[in-house]
C-alpha cells in the first residue's frame, strides 16, 4: 500500500464521485457494484456512478492511498470470487472526514446567508 | 456471459467490451473485466425496456466522458522527459511545416516564373510569408496565455522568423534581390510590430483583470 506523504487538506475539495465512494466505504468494504448501488440508494437515485467514473476514481484513490483492495477474496459459494473488494484506509478516512467538515462549514455559511432553512434544533 | 440475460442485453455487454478499447491498455487490463462485470450486474437489475435503455445511454455517455480523461491521465503519467519534449516537438514540427510551406512557395514562384509578389525576390517573399503566418499563429496561441510580451516577441522572432529565414537562405541560395540593410530594417520593423501587438494584448488582459 502506498504510504501517503500529504496532508488530508491537500486533497480537498474532493470530486463528488470520490466523496460518494469514500462515504460508501466508510462503514464496510464493498465491491464496485455494491459501491454503485449504495450511492444510488443513499442519494435516492440522484447520483448514478457509471463504470468509467467509478473505476477511474477507484484507480486514483488507490494511487493516493485513500482506499485499498482487500487481499482476501469472497467465498466462491457466496459471491463471485473474481470481484475485487475495496476498503477505506486510515488516511482515506481522514480525507473523507476533512471533506465532510469542509462541506459542513459551507452549509453553515449558506444557512447564515438564509439560503437554507434553519434546523429545528438551531 | 449470463444465460438469464436477453439477447439484446448480451449484445450490449458485448459492444461495451469492445468499446472499452477507448480506455488506455493499462486501465483496461486492471479494471476492464470488472467494468464488464458491473455492466452485467446493472443489466440484471433492470427489468423494463425503458430502464435498460436509460442504463445503456448512461453507460455510453460515461464512457465518452471518462475514456478521454483516462487517456489524458495516461499521457501525463508518461515519463517526465516525454512530457517536456511534447510541447517542444509540437513547436519544432510547426516550424518545419512553415519552412516547408515557404519552400513550396519559393519553388512554385521560380518554376512558374511568377514575378516576386512583394518585390523583394522569391526568397524574401517566402521569409515574409513564414514570418507573417508564423507570427499570426503564435499570436493566436499566446492570446489566451499570460506570457510576458517581450519574451514572447523575442522567441517568436528567433524561432518563427530568423530560423526559417536562415534555412531558406542556405537551402535556396543567394537571391540577387536580397538587400542586407533592407532585410535588417524589415526584421526590426517586424519585431517592433509583433512586440507592440503582444504588449497591447497583455495590457488589455491586465486591464480586464482589474475591472
Amino acid at each position: 500500500m502506498k504510504v501517503p506523504t500529504r496532508r488530508p487538506e491537500e486533497f480537498l475539495p474532493l470530486t463528488p464521485a470520490m466523496f460518494h465512494i469514500l462515504l460508501a466505504l466508510a462503514d464496510k468494504e464493498r465491491h464496485g457494484y455494491h459501491i454503485m448501488r449504495e450511492v444510488d440508494e443513499r442519494t435516492n437515485g440522484n447520483v448514478k456512478l457509471g463504470p468509467g467514473t467509478l473505476y477511474g476514481s477507484i484507480k486514483r484513490m488507490m494511487a493516493d492511498g485513500l482506499i485499498e483492495e482487500l487481499e482476501e477474496r469472497p467465498d466462491p459459494e457466496l459471491d463471485d470470487e473474481r470481484r475485487r473488494y475495496y476498503r477505506l484506509t486510515d488516511f482515506g478516512f481522514r480525507v473523507a472526514s476533512a471533506e465532510a467538515q469542509r462541506l459542513e462549514q459551507m452549509v453553515r455559511s449558506a444557512r447564515a446567508k438564509k439560503l437554507l432553512p434553519r434546523t429545528k434544533a438551531g | 456471459m449470463n444465460k438469464n440475460l436477453s439477447t439484446e442485453a448480451k449484445y450490449f455487454v458485448w459492444i461495451y467490451s469492445i468499446l472499452l478499447l477507448a480506455y488506455p491498455r493499462e486501465f483496461r487490463r486492471e479494471y476492464g473485466p470488472e467494468m464488464v462485470r458491473l455492466v452485467l450486474d446493472c443489466q440484471r437489475d433492470t427489468y423494463t425496456i425503458s430502464a435498460r435503455r436509460r442504463l445503456w445511454l448512461r453507460t455510453f455517455f460515461d464512457l465518452v466522458r471518462t475514456a478521454p480523461r483516462e487517456r489524458l491521465n495516461n499521457l501525463r503519467q508518461e515519463n517526465k522527459l516525454m512530457r517536456k519534449l511534447h510541447p517542444n516537438l509540437v513547436a519544432i514540427g510547426g516550424c518545419v511545416l512553415l519552412i516547408l510551406a515557404a519552400m513550396l512557395l519559393l519553388n512554385y514562384g521560380r518554376s512558374h516564373q511568377v514575378p516576386s509578389i512583394l518585390l523583394f525576390g522569391h526568397v524574401l517573399d517566402a521569409v515574409v510569408f513564414t514570418g507573417v503566418v508564423g507570427n499570426v499563429i503564435v499570436f493566436l496561441l499566446v492570446k489566451l496565455t499570460r506570457l510576458r510580451p517581450l519574451r514572447v516577441a523575442f522567441w517568436t522572432f528567433l524561432i518563427v522568423t530568423l530560423v526559417p529565414a536562415l534555412a531558406l537562405t542556405l537551402i535556396a541560395g543567394a537571391d540577387p534581390k536580397i538587400n542586407a540593410p533592407r532585410v535588417v530594417v524589415g526584421y526590426v520593423v517586424s519585431f517592433m510590430f509583433w512586440y507592440g501587438l503582444h504588449w497591447l494584448w497583455s495590457n488589455k488582459l491586465k486591464a480586464s483583470e482589474t475591472v
